[in-house]
C-alpha cells in the first residue's frame, strides 16, 4: 500500500521533499518574497507616488499575493496529485471566507444606509418639499 | 469567594422550576444508586464513558439527545397549555418572565441538544461501517467532542435548578440579550453553554470529513460510497464552515456583557443589525447540518425496502453538495424585514428558491426509487412516506416565506413557527425516528417491536398536523409568535386542537420509551442473528450486530456502487462466501478519560465564568489544559486484538452467514 | 493471498480491487489523516478570523465621537511586529527540517528562536494595547475599538496558545525524543503557526495600512 510513506515523514500535507538544500531553499525564497511584498506594501501604503483611490486596492492584492506565497512555500500547498484534498479544502475555505465577508459586508452597507436618519437630521429644514 | 452565587440562585419561590429540579435530581441520584447496586459503573466506564469505539459514542449521543428531548418536550406542552389556557381575561399559569424562559429553553435545547446529537450520533454510528472501516479517524477527539456536548448540555439543565435561563429566544438577540436589559446569568448560561458545546461540533466535523475524504476501504472511491456518506460529508463541511461564525458572535456578545464591549449596545456605535447578519450566517447552514443527513437516511431506507438500488446516485450525490454550497447564499432570508433593501431582499430571495430545486430533485430521487420496487412497509417506510407528505407542504411554505413582500406579512408570526417546525419534524425528527428504527438491531443486536413502532408513528404524524396545522391560519390572522396571553378569543379553538396535537406527540414520545422498554423485554423473540434483519445493500450490514469493536476482521474490497449487496447477490449465486482471508492481529486504540475529565473541568470553567466566579474559572481551564498535556504524554496508544479473536470472531460470522445462506438458497 | 482455481470476475477473492482513482487504495497513513485534519481545522479558524473581520469592516465607521485608527495606529510598531512574526514562521520551517533529520540541538535551537520571536511579537501588541487604553482609547470606548481589541487580540491569543503549545513541543521533543507521532505534532503546529503568519497579513494590510491610509 503506502509503505514508502510509512517510512519518510511527510514535511507538509501532501508534498514530499527530499534534499535538506531543497527544503531549506523552499524556505528561504518564501522568506525573501514575503519581506520583499511587506516592505511593497508600507511604501505603497505611505506614498504619495500612486494614484490614491488605487492604493487600497493594490493593498489587498499585495496581501493576497503574500498569502499565496505562505501557502506555496510555508504550507507547501501545491497542485501536485496527492495534494488535491488540500487545495479543494482551501478553496473550500477561501469560498466561504469570501461569501461570509463579502456578505456581511454589503448587508451591513445596505442597513446603514437604510436607517432612520438620526434626531438632528429630521430637522424641518432639511426635509424637502 | 464564589461571585455572584448566592442561595436566591435556587427558584425556592419558583413550584414549577423546584419541583421539576428535585425530581430531576432525584431521578439522577436514584438511578446512580442502582447502577452502582447492580454493579455496572465499571462496565458503563470502560465500555462506554471512556470508549473511543465509534459505535458506542454514537449511542450516547443519542442517549443525550432522548434524554434532552424529554425537556424539550415538556416546555412546548407547557406553551400549547398557556397559549390554551390564557386568553381573554386568563393570565393563564406562566408569568411572562417563566414563560419567556421556556420558549427560549424549548428552541435551544431542542435544535442544539436534541437534534443535533442525534444526528451526529447517526454519522458516528454509521460512517465508519458504511465506508469499511475500523473507527473514525481521530477515535480520541470524538469521546471529547461527545462530553464537550454532554457538558453543554449539563450547563443548560443546571440554569433550571441554579439561576435562570435566557429569556431572549433561542438566538438572543440584541439589545434584549445585553446586560443592560437581560442582567441575570440566564443569558450567560446560554452562551456559555453553546460556546462548550460549540468547540465540540467543530472537532466532530474535523474528524467526520477527514474520515470520509482520507479513510475508506480498498476500491471505495467517492462514486461508490453510501449516499449517507455523502450527505454526513456534506453536513460536516457545512459544520466546519458556519460554526467558527456562531463562536465569534457569541463571543462578541460575551464581550458586551462581561467586559462592557459595544458590539451590539445601542450606545457606544454598537450594531445590533450585526448581531442579526452574523448569527444567520450561521443559523441557515445549521438547518441543512440537520436535513442533510436526515435526507442520507431517508435515501437508504428507500433503496433497503425498495429492494432497489438509490434512483439516481450521481443526481443525489450532485445535488447534496448543491444543496451544501447554496446553503450559504441565502441567509438573508431571516431577516427581509430588518430593512437591507429591494435589491439585497431579492437577491436572498431568489436564491432561497433556488435551493428549493436540488431538495425537489432528491424527493423525485426517492419516488422512483420506490416506485417498481417490491415495497416492503415497515416502521422506516412509514416515516419516508409521512416525510414526503410532511415536508414537501412545509417546503412550499418555505418557498413562500422566501417571497420578501409575503415575508413582510408574515415574518415572526405563527406562520412562521408551523413553517420550521414543519420541515424540521416532517425532515428531521422523521428521519430520525426512521434512522432509530433502522439501525437499533445493528447496535444491539435485536429490532424493535413493530406495532408499537407503528403507533408511534401514527401519533407524531397526526400529532403532528393537529398541532401545527391551526398555527398558519393563527398566523395569518396575525398572530405574533412566543405570546405568553392571547387576546383574541376567537382563536381559542385553534389554539386547543393545537394543544391536542401536542399531547398526542407526548403520547407518541410516551410510547417510544415503552417501545423501548418492552422491546428490550421481550429481545429474545426478535434476534437479529444473521448481521441483516432488513437485506440491506450497505457494509454495515455485513458484520454480526453488534458488530465486534474493531467491526470488519478484514477490511472489505468494494467492487461496485453498493459494495455489500453486490457481495450478497454473489455469494448467493455460488452458493459459498469469499474465500476466508488470511486473518492478522488487529490495532485499535486505547479508552480514555480525557474527554470525561476535560469536559469536568469545561463545565466547571463555564459554570464560573457565568457565576463570575474568577478563581474557579482559571483554575478550570488550568485543569482542562492539564488535563490535555497529560493525555498528550502518554505512550500507549493503541492495544492490540490478538489474532485468534480476531479469527473466532470471523468464523462464527462466516458460519451464521452460511447458515443464512443455504436457508436463502432452499428457499428460491 | 491463496493462488485459488480462476475465480469469477468479483466479489469472491481478496486481490486488489481496480484502480478507479480517488482513495482506492484503502485508509490512508497517519502522517497524511493526521495534518488533513489539521488543515480542516486551520480553515475553519481562517472562517472564525473572517467574521472577526467583516465585524471590523462594519464597524471600523463607528467611533462614538471617539479616536480613530489614523490617532491610534504607529505603522513603525506594525513593521517591526511583522518582521518578528515572519521570521519566527521561517524560523519553524527550519525546525521542522532538522527535526525531520532528528538531530536535536539544532531542532530545539530553531523552536527556541521561534518562540523568542514570537514573544516579541505579542510583547510589542500588548504594548500596544496597554497604550491605547491607558489613553482612553480602550475596547469599552466604541464598538470601532471593541471590533479593533477582538480582531487583533484574538489573534495575539492564538499566538499565546501557540507559545504555549510550542513550548509543551519543545519538552516533550526533549523527553521522548523524535518519535512518529511527534513528528506529525510538530507538523501540525507549524502548519498553525504559518496560519497565523497569513492571518496577520491581512490583518496588517486591512487594519494598520488601509485604516490609516490618507
Amino acid at each position: 500500500m503506502t509503505n514508502d510513506e510509512r517510512q519518510t515523514i511527510d514535511v507538509a500535507p501532501g508534498e514530499q521533499h527530499d534534499s535538506f538544500l531543497s527544503e531549506t531553499l523552499s524556505y528561504v525564497i518564501g522568506l525573501g518574497l514575503a519581506l520583499l511584498l511587506t516592505g511593497v506594501s508600507f511604501w505603497v501604503a505611505s506614498t504619495s507616488l500612486l494614484w490614491a483611490p488605487g492604493v487600497a486596492t493594490g493593498l489587498v492584492v499585495l496581501a493576497i499575493a503574500q498569502m499565496g506565497i505562505h501557502l506555496v512555500f510555508f504550507l507547501h500547498i501545491t497542485s501536485g496529485p496527492d495534494n488535491a484534498n488540500n487545495v479543494l479544502a482551501l478553496a473550500f475555505g477561501v469560498l466561504i471566507v469570501f461569501l461570509v465577508m463579502i456578505g456581511t459586508i454589503w448587508i451591513m452597507a445596505h442597513m446603514n444606509m437604510n436607517m432612520a436618519p438620526s434626531p438632528d437630521m429630521m430637522d424641518l429644514r432639511m426635509q424637502r418639499g | 469567594m464564589f461571585g455572584k452565587l448566592t442561595w436566591d440562585a435556587i427558584p425556592f419561590n419558583q413550584p414549577i422550576p423546584l419541583i421539576t429540579s428535585l425530581v430531576i435530581l432525584a431521578a439522577i441520584l436514584g438511578i446512580a444508586l442502582w447502577v452502582w447496586r447492580k454493579g455496572w459503573w465499571p462496565y458503563l466506564w470502560n465500555e462506554y464513558i471512556t470508549s473511543t469505539d465509534h459505535k458506542r459514542i454514537g449511542v450516547m449521543y443519542i442517549v443525550l439527545a432522548l434524554l434532552m428531548l424529554v425537556r424539550g418536550f415538556a416546555d412546548a406542552i407547557m406553551m400549547r397549555a398557556q397559549q390554551s389556557l390564557a386568553i381573554g381575561a386568563s393570565q393563564g399559569f406562566l408569568p411572562p418572565e417563566h414563560y419567556n424562559q421556556i420558549f427560549s429553553a424549548h428552541g435551544t435545547i431542542m435544535i442544539f441538544f436534541v437534534a443535533m446529537p442525534f444526528v451526529i450520533g447517526f454519522m458516528n454510528f454509521v460512517v465508519p461501517l458504511q465506508l469499511g472501516v475500523r473507527d473514525v479517524a481521530f477515535p480520541t477527539m470524538n469521546n471529547v467532542s461527545f462530553w464537550l456536548s454532554a457538558s453543554g448540555a449539563l450547563l443548560i439543565n443546571l440554569s433550571l435548578f441554579i439561576g435562570e435561563f435566557a429569556r431572549t429566544g433561542w438566538l438572543g438577540f440584541p439589545p434584549l440579550s445585553e446586560k443592560a436589559f437581560s442582567p441575570g446569568v440566564g443569558v450567560d448560561y446560554y452562551l456559555v453553554a453553546l460556546q462548550v458545546s460549540g468547540v465540540g461540533t467543530v472537532l466532530t466535523a474535523v474528524n467526520f470529513v477527514t474520515t470520509i475524504l482520507k479513510t475508506r476501504a480498498p476500491g471505495m472511491s467517492y462514486m461508490r460510497m453510501p449516499i449517507f456518506c455523502w450527505t454526513a460529508l456534506a453536513s460536516n463541511l457545512i459544520m466546519l464552515a458556519a460554526f467558527p461564525v456562531l463562536t465569534v458572535v457569541l463571543a462578541q456578545l460575551m464581550l458586551d456583557r462581561f467586559l462592557g464591549f459595544h458590539f451590539f449596545t445601542n450606545d457606544g456605535g454598537g450594531n445590533s443589525m450585526l448581531y442579526m447578519n452574523l448569527i444567520w450566517v450561521w443559523g441557515h447552514p445549521e438547518v441543512y447540518i440537520l436535513v442533510l443527513p436526515a435526507f442520507g437516511i431517508y435515501s437508504e431506507v428507500a433503496a433497503t425496502f425498495s429492494g432497489k438500488p438509490l434512483f439516481g446516485y450521481r443526481s443525489m450525490v450532485f445535488a447534496t453538495m448543491a444543496i451544501c454550497i447554496i446553503s450559504y447564499c441565502v441567509w438573508l432570508h431571516h431577516f427581509f424585514t430588518m430593512g437591507a433593501g429591494a435589491n439585497l431582499n431579492a437577491v436572498f430571495g431568489i436564491a432561497s428558491m433556488i435551493i428549493g430545486i436540488p431538495t425537489g430533485v432528491k424527493i423525485y430521487n426517492w419516488l422512483f426509487t420506490l416506485y417498481g420496487g417490491r415495497v416492503r412497509f415497515t416502521v422506516p417506510v412509514y416515516y419516508l412516506i409521512g416525510f414526503m407528505l410532511t415536508f414537501v407542504v412545509g417546503g412550499l411554505t418555505g418557498v413562500l416565506l422566501a417571497i420578501p413582500p409575503i415575508d413582510f406579512v408574515v415574518h415572526n408570526s405563527l406562520f412562521l413557527v408551523a413553517h420550521f417546525h414543519h420541515v424540521i419534524i416532517g425532515g428531521v425528527v422523521f428521519a430520525l425516528m426512521a434512522g432509530y428504527t433502522y439501525w437499533f438491531p445493528k447496535a444491539f443486536g435485536f429490532t424493535l417491536h413493530e406495532g408499537l413502532g407503528k403507533a408511534v408513528f401514527w401519533c407524531w404524524f397526526i400529532g403532528f398536523h393537529l398541532a401545527f396545522m391551526p398555527l398558519y391560519v393563527l398566523g395569518f390572522w396575525g398572530a405574533t409568535r412566543r405570546m405568553q396571553h392571547i387576546s383574541d378569543p376567537t382563536w381559542a379553538p385553534w389554539l386547543n386542537i393545537a394543544f391536542v396535537g401536542a399531547v398526542i406527540i407526548g403520547l407518541g414520545i410516551v410510547l417510544t420509551v415503552v417501545q423501548l422498554l418492552y422491546s428490550i423485554k421481550t429481545r429474545d423473540q426478535r434476534r437479529d442473528v444473521t448481521g441483516d434483519p432488513w437485506d440491506g445493500r450497505t457494509l454495515e450490514w455485513l458484520t454480526l450486530s453488534p458488530p465486534p469493536h474493531y467491526n470488519f476482521a478484514v477490511l472489505p474490497d468494494v467492487h461496485g456502487e453498493e459494495a455489500y449487496w453486490l457481495r450478497k447477490q454473489t455469494a448467493i449465486k455460488q452458493d459459498q462466501l469469499i474465500e476466508e482471508p488470511d486473518y492478522q492481529p488487529i490495532e485499535m486504540p486505547v479508552n480514555t478519560p480525557t474527554g470525561v475529565i476535560v469536559a469536568f473541568f469545561a463545565s466547571l470553567c463555564g459554570f464560573a465564568i457565568i457565576w463570575y466566579i474568577w478563581w474557579l474559572a482559571i483554575l478550570g481551564l488550568i485543569g482542562a489544559f492539564a488535563a490535555f498535556v497529560w493525555y498528550a504524554w502518554r505512550d500507549e496508544h493503541e492495544h492490540i486484538i490478538p489474532v485468534e479473536e480476531v479469527r473466532a470472531n470471523a468464523r462464527e460470522r462466516r458460519r451464521v452467514r452460511m447458515e443464512h445462506l443455504h436457508s436463502l438458497s432452499q428457499s428460491t | 493471498m491463496t493462488a485459488g482455481t480462476e475465480a469469477p470476475a468479483i466479489g469472491l477473492t481478496h486481490r486488489a480491487s481496480e484502480d478507479t482513482g480517488h482513495g482506492h487504495r484503502g485508509p490512508e497513513s497517519k502522517s497524511i489523516v493526521v495534518p488533513y485534519g489539521f488543515w480542516l481545522f486551520v480553515l475553519s479558524d481562517m472562517v472564525l478570523f473572517s467574521a472577526l473581520f467583516a465585524s471590523y469592516a462594519t464597524l471600523v465607521g463607528a467611533t462614538d465621537g471617539g479616536p480613530t485608527t489614523s490617532q491610534l495606529f504607529d505603522r513603525n510598531l506594525v513593521a517591526i511586529e511583522t518582521i518578528a512574526l515572519l521570521v519566527s514562521s521561517f524560523v519553524c520551517g527550519l525546525a521542522l527540517i532538522t527535526a525531520k533529520r532528528a538531530n536535536m540541538a539544532w531542532t530545539q535551537f530553531w523552536l527556541l528562536l521561534t518562540g523568542l520571536l514570537g514573544l516579541v511579537f505579542l510583547s510589542i501588541e500588548i504594548y500596544e494595547f496597554g497604550t491605547m487604553i491607558a489613553e482612553g482609547a480602550g475596547p469599552q470606548r466604541s464598538a470601532f475599538l471593541s471590533a479593533f481589541f477582538t480582531l487583533v487580540g484574538c489573534h495575539g491569543l492564538h499566538v499565546t496558545a501557540g507559545l504555549l503549545w510550542l513550548g509543551t513541543m519543545m519538552a516533550q521533543i526533549l523527553a521522548k525524543g523524535f518519535r512518529q507521532h511527534i513528528i506529525r505534532r510538530l507538523l501540525c503546529f507549524s502548519i498553525f503557526w504559518h496560519a497565523l503568519d497569513i492571518i496577520w497579513v491581512a490583518i496588517f494590510t486591512i487594519v494598520y495600512l488601509i485604516g490609516t491610509l490618507p
